[in-house]
């Protein structure tokens, strides 16, 4: 093969903060041929955007080069004089950012962003850069591209804007493009899309591409060759199919371990790695990962390992392991993992049913629940003049003890569904029912008393703990209002939830800020908990944290819940999350639920079009997989909630749709013993027309509509 | 008068912290940790915010002196004997010399004591005219917030209104009715400032009572009275606590702005204001110690109130920004 | 956007009859009748009630302020029985003068803050820009006069460069412009003030779009740092700056009225001055009703300027 297009050899940077010094990069070295995509893993924090920064000669105030060199083709970059690297800068090496939104200025037309690389450095006329913007837009399969010369970034969707910076980067040609986590704030069938785009052009442009990401799934099939990094080091580097067959570093081993997968048996407890990414103001003396690795000797601790092996496989590592973890073994230092039996994955009737149920009814039943949020206009009177559906029509039956999560992509309604679960919101029509009560109409004293049979956790670690209270204070709050227990039983109580969330006594007198993202998330349990609920539900319970700390409050809640016999209702828009926790799922698109079933029936036998290709879309931690699907599964963008598409709301952008899509709202059909999905036309044959038991009117007043 | 601020040296901090988002270090994790891992000590909430007060130098300083001429004004006399309540026409206009330290003035008053009994009036009117306008605007905006809807609007519609009538016009008119001592002239500013703070505390309010750990509260099922002294109001105060300092200062220097224009509180009392009604003329004759002493501390009280404000929201920020 | 801008003024009228509401009331309240101004404060009761009587003040209070609302239209501001002038009268011949000194000073101050601001961001933590912000800290905390007599000082006094006070010689708007050694003072003082509130502002704001990814990305395009700052962050970075200059101009003329005072300059602040020795309420609310006005229209003027540099803003 020829020259790399990029190689970076031995690089080191420093950024100096106004305390410290951090060394976000040490000592990495990697080369990009070519037309090739090399991948390069790892958590927030560990430096893997600063080092796609430092080949610009970007890195923020304060930060330089210390050590190695760069070079494109056989150009040193390191030392180069700016002048010369800005003539590099979106010419020959272009950059792809995370965020769309804050990355395109907010007050220029996108045709003037896309041309404005070309005009300088191609020295064109304003009007051939226009036409060069143009090709490119069209390039990147932004619709109708000419109206949207004129567009500016707000008036366009994630999506299309991600397009558009893609543009702005392809818009010289360049021989390196640099994509840093480029899907990561889309939503899964936006994300498919976008990544085909790259394949795409990566295949005919010919540029050598570096894809930083966390997502070993992203990575997965697109890369040749993956580097994983933590904490600033390049820990192991290897040819994708190698490094997810015959990993050598624990950390790749844990962090691939630690992934919950569609395809995986939810009993089993995810593999999880202690502990947290260390501080780069401050990184551990040895090798960087030793303080959460389970092999960890004296010589890790001292020593730091270099990056060895052979000339295509290398890790850092002094104990090496070999290949994936097979089974999750006692050794992983958590407690959870020890004492545990896997759970029965069927449905919850197996599990005995607790002594509270009465009789055989549902303790939860969402029936025809609407919920809409009015779009007002004026300052004064606010007249309402339209109204967001956040929840069309949805209904809904979990059982005491049974987990049931709810999947769809951001603006599916998921979260208001969970809102009217918890109360905090009144539906606009139809029934909340707990234990066939609906207490939420409730008042005074008998509303408070009923408010405890259903708890809730959200999303955000740092804004659902109150900052000015401590941990024994938001622990026993819950205890305080519903008057339950003296003051030394709410604290013995409190005592136990924390170490039963495995947090260390010491807690109890410190502030929520002192906490980690993590651990914040396991007091928000806890408080959750302290009311022993019949029913949580979790809106996103691990969706901001760190790929390595999701494993930890997983397989907690999890262990939990069957504890504690507790149904939960767990909201996500990672299916394979909610496959971990739930027993059954609920699929959901633009407000209304399309497809119910068991984790298997969703997976191996989805019936709607729209739950097929949304399993597509995920990307998986397998190359072998994810080399075997490309083309894009769904087309198109989320209709806006305002105005929903008549009839099926999916029709717009169903492979499948047909006339009678958009006249007739698709009434849900049975597939199988707990499993049902609204489609004219389904992907599995539906069962012959039986009386519809529990959920009869859903199909009702679906065709009353 | 209060703006959203930001220091260069925090936006540095945010990028670094942004960029790298290292949480605290976890080492030595033993058998005995709980999986949670360990929680290092950092600090409670307001000592962290005070330790972070106290690392802005030029605040720290600012707020000691601040305190050295609060006990200047209001001790002073007890040491620096003047009479500051009959005019000596033998002594007029006397530069500095050893028996008055800082000259006399037009009627003969010894200008040192005299910026001692001004000072006193400063510092009286700045806390008890911030103080009712907190009082007034924090009720006000908090109702606002929590009512909502229609009486929101209407309120908020009133504080509009309000806030478009030249604030310092305003107060002038009045005061050539009723100013004269330092209760009304406390009564006039307050009753036209709180309006600042009500829209700051209306607009903490409103945020408030999305954010999630209120949700939570409610899903537990607790009142609205908890909810409002439990949550909203400690977590409002750090607002009404930082608008209280730059309160402090525009009184401050709404008072000499009356003085300077003769409608500032009638003899005996006086303010820095009215002791530089005359400064142009003082200048032109060349009576300097009339003119820059009393104008370097009204200067220096209001910058160091100002100071002391930013250093605060940039410490009860930071509080709430440590993740 | 003509709709946003009807319903814009709608509202500001609205705003406007509530502002006039409120400080009719509020000077009536102070003064009912300028019957004692007129005839002095020893005229009998019964010398009072007839002046009252023939000038329209034993009306009920809200007769009088839909009258006051009904000339106001016409642009009758009222009468000086002080001055003997209608206050419409007293304001058009001083209206210039002021305009001319504010909206100098507010240029001036423009030209100055908006380029220093964007240096001290990019500078950030420099000597130069500490120091720019000590200056400014400084400034901002103090009172105009008191800024004023340190110029004088300096500038008049000790250097003799500029005249003390402005000369009576300055009876026009046009004299003032073509004497602009004479308002030299005034204007800079003014000016200053506002330097220091704007840049600080202008300060943060090109921090905060600074930290934005879209600097980053102009940066990776390879432009230039210099053309990064014109083209991309002076525009966005502007933006807050516009909303505190409509703001900004009842400070204006609040700050007019002291600097008015301190350099003897006769425009709309000094009449107002004189009126309050003179307790001439026709003027005094007149004064009020003209800073609100222009509050209001400063407010709108901004909105409607960021609402074409700001393609963000909603025009509905």
């Amino acid at each position: 093969m020829a020259a790399p297009a990029l190689k970076v050899e031995n690089l080191s940077t420093e950024i100096r903060l106004s305390r410290a010094t951090v060394q976000p990069v040490g000592n990495v070295s990697l080369e990009i041929g070519e037309g090739e995509t090399l991948g390069l893993v790892g958590e927030s924090g560990c430096g893997k955007s600063m080092l796609g920064l430092s080949v610009l000669g970007l890195l923020p105030t304060g930060g330089h080069v210390t050590e190695g060199s760069i070079k494109l083709g056989d150009k040193e970059l390191v030392g180069l004089p700016e002048r010369e690297l800005r003539r590099i800068r979106g010419n020959d090496i272009a950059m792809i950012f995370q965020d769309s939104l804050s990355s395109l200025n907010p007050t220029k037309s996108i045709g003037e962003q896309v041309s404005e690389p070309v005009r300088l450095h191609r020295g064109v006329s304003r009007k051939e850069a226009l036409d060069r913007a143009l090709e490119v837009l069209e390039l990147v399969g932004l619709p109708r591209p000419r109206e949207r010369l004129s567009d500016y970034p707000h008036q366009l969707s994630g999506g299309l804007r991600q397009r558009v910076m893609i543009a702005i980067a392809l818009a010289c040609e360049p021989r390196v493009l640099l994509a840093d986590e480029p899907t990561t704030a889309l939503d899964v069938t936006i994300q498919a899309q976008i990544l085909s785009v790259l394949d795409d052009l990566e295949q005919r442009l010919g540029m050598a591409t570096l894809l930083v990401t966390h997502d070993m799934g992203v990575v997965a099939g697109r890369s040749r060759r993956i580097n994983v990094m933590y904490a600033g080091r390049i820990v192991e580097t290897a040819p994708s199919e190698e490094l997810f067959s015959s990993m050598r570093h624990p950390y790749t081993q844990s962090l691939l371990g630690s992934i919950p997968r569609l395809e995986s048996d939810p009993g089993r407890p995810l593999l999880s790695i202690p502990g947290l990414p260390p501080d780069l103001t401050d990184p551990p003396q040895g090798c960087r990962f030793a303080p959460r690795c389970q092999f960890a000797t004296d010589q890790c601790r001292a020593q730091e390992p270099p990056l060895s092996g052979d000339s295509d496989h290398k890790f850092a590592c002094w104990h090496p392991v070999d290949g994936p973890a097979v089974a999750v073994s006692a050794s992983t230092g958590t407690r959870v993992s020890v004492t545990r039996e896997p759970a029965p994955a069927g449905p919850a009737a197996t599990v005995a049913g607790p002594v509270v149920q009465n009789g055989a009814g549902p303790l939860l039943e969402v029936v025809n629940a609407v919920r809409e949020y009015p779009v007002t206009a004026g300052t004064m009177l606010k007249r309402k003049v339209n109204s967001v559906k956040a929840v069309s029509d949805v209904t809904l039956q979990v059982r005491a003890g049974e987990a049931v999560g709810l999947v769809g992509e951001s603006g599916c309604g998921k979260t208001s569904l969970g809102k009217l679960i918890v109360g905090i919101e009144k539906p606009d029509g139809g029934q909340i029912r707990i234990a066939g009560e609906e207490i939420f109409r409730k008042r005074g004293g008998e509303l408070r008393r009923a408010r405890r049979t259903v708890q809730m956790m959200f999303q955000d670690p740092y804004g659902s703990l109150d900052p000015r209270m401590r941990v024994r204070a938001i622990l026993r709050e819950p205890l305080q209002i519903q008057g339950v227990g003296s003051t030394r039983e709410q604290d013995d109580r409190v005592r136990g939830l924390l170490s039963e969330v495995g947090l260390p006594l010491n807690a109890l007198e410190r502030y929520p800020h002192e906490f980690s993202g993590g651990q914040r998330q396991r007091i928000a349990l806890a408080r959750a908990l302290t009311l022993e609920p019949r029913i949580m539900v979790a809106d996103e319970p691990v969706s901001a944290l760190d790929v390595s700390i999701r494993s930890q409050v997983l397989n907690l809640m999890k262990r939990l819940q069957t504890e504690r016999n507790m149904a939960s209702v767990v909201i996500s828009h990672d299916l394979a999350v909610v496959k971990y926790l739930a027993d059954r799922i609920g699929v959901m698109y633009l407000g209304k639920l399309v497809e119910v079933g068991t984790g298997d029936d969703i997976y191996r036998r989805p019936a709607h079009p729209y739950t097929e290709a949304l399993i597509k879309t995920i990307p998986v931690p397998d190359p072998a997989v994810e080399q075997a699907k490309r083309g894009v599964a769904i087309r198109g963008e989320l209709p806006s909630p305002i105005n929903p598409p008549s009839g099926c709301r999916f029709r717009t952008r169903c492979p499948l749709a047909q006339e009678i899509c958009a006249q007739v709202e698709p009434p849900m059909r049975r597939f199988g013993q707990s499993h049902q999905a609204a489609c004219h036309f389904p992907l599995q044959t539906p069962e012959p027309e039986l009386p519809l038991a529990p959920s009869g009117d859903a199909a009702g007043s679906a065709s009353g509509h | 008068m209060t703006e959203p601020r930001k220091t260069g040296s925090q936006e540095l901090e945010e990028l670094g912290t942004a960029a790298l988002s290292v949480p605290g270090p976890s080492r030595g994790l033993s058998e005995l940790t709980p999986d949670g891992g360990e929680v290092q000590a950092i600090a409670s909430g307001w000592r962290l915010a005070l330790r972070e007060f106290a690392s802005n130098r030029l605040a720290v300083i600012c707020l000691a002196l601040l305190l050295l001429l609060v006990l200047f004004c209001f001790l002073g006399p007890l040491f620096y004997h003047t009479d500051q309540t009959y005019t000596n026409i033998l002594n007029t206009n006397l530069p500095p010399s050893g028996s008055h330290l800082l000259g006399t003035d037009e009627n003969g008053f010894d200008e040192l004591g005299r910026i001692m009994v001004g000072g006193q009036a400063a510092f009286e009117v700045g806390g008890f005219a911030s103080g009712v306008a907190i009082v007034i605007g924090t009720l006000y905006g908090a109702i606002s917030g929590l009512v909502g809807g229609f009486v929101d609007g209407l309120l908020m519609r009133f504080v509009d209104i309000l806030l478009s009538i030249p604030f310092l016009l305003i107060v002038l008119v009045i005061a050539t009715k009723y100013s004269g001592t330092v209760v009304e002239i406390s009564l006039i500013l307050g009753v036209f400032t709180w309006l600042v703070p009500a829209r700051l505390v209306r607009g903490e309010v409103l945020t408030l009572r999305t954010r999630d750990f209120v949700l939570a509260a409610q899903t537990m099922g607790s009142s609205r009275a908890r909810l409002i002294y439990r949550h909203l109001i400690p977590n409002a105060m750090s607002v009404t606590i930082v608008n209280v300092t730059f309160l402090i200062a525009d009184s401050i220097l709404s008072l000499a702005y009356l003085g300077v224009l003769g409608e500032g509180l009638t003899p005996p009392h006086t303010s820095w204001g009215d002791m530089l009604g005359n400064a142009q003329t003082y200048v032109q004759n060349g009576y300097w110690w009339l003119v820059y002493p009393v104008g370097a501390c009204l200067v220096f009280v209001v910058l160091a109130f100002n100071l002391v404000g930013d250093a605060l929201r940039d410490a009860v920020d930071v509080r709430l920004q440590r993740r | 956007m003509l709709g946003y801008i009807v319903r814009r003024l709608i509202t500001a009228v609205i705003v406007v009859l509530g502002v006039t509401a409120v400080s009719f009331a509020i000077l009536h309240f102070l003064s009912p009748t300028p019957a004692y101004a007129v005839l002095g404060t020893k005229a009998t009761h019964a010398a009072v009630v007839s002046w009252n009587k023939q000038h329209g003040y034993d009306r009920p209070e809200i007769v009088q302020f839909f009258s006051y609302l009904g000339n106001l239209v016409q642009l009758n501001f009222g009468y000086s029985y002080k001055l003997n002038q209608s206050v419409a009268a007293l304001f058009n011949e001083d209206v210039g003068r002021s305009a001319y000194l504010s909206g100098a000073a507010l240029v001036l101050s423009l030209i100055i803050a908006v380029p220093l601001g964007i240096a001290q961001a990019v500078k950030r933590n420099s000597p130069g820009d500490y120091a720019a912000t000590a200056i400014n800290f400084t400034l901002y905390s103090m009172p105009s006069f008191f800024l004023g007599l340190i110029l004088i000082q300096l500038f008049a006094l000790d250097l003799n460069i500029f005249p003390v006070g402005v000369g009576d010689n300055i009876t026009t708007a046009w004299q003032a412009i073509t004497h602009p050694r004479q308002l030299c003072l005034p204007i800079v003082t003014l000016a200053l003030l506002n330097v220091a509130s704007f840049s600080r502002y202008m300060r943060s704001s090109a921090l905060d779009e600074l930290a934005q990814d879209y600097i980053r990305l102009a940066r990776a395009k390879g432009l230039s740092e210099r053309a990064v700052l014109f083209r991309h962050l002076l525009r966005n970075a502007s933006l807050p700056v516009i909303t505190l200059v409509g703001l900004s101009i009842p400070t204006l003329l609040a700050g007019n009225l002291l600097i008015e005072y301190l350099f003897n300059y006769s425009g709309l602040g000094l009449l107002f001055y004189n009126a309050l020795g003179n307790e001439d309420y026709n003027i005094l609310l007149a004064y009020v009703l003209v800073g609100a006005i222009l509050t209001v229209l400063g407010n709108l003027i901004a909105d409607l300027a960021i609402a074409t540099a700001d393609p963000r803003v909603r025009l509905d």
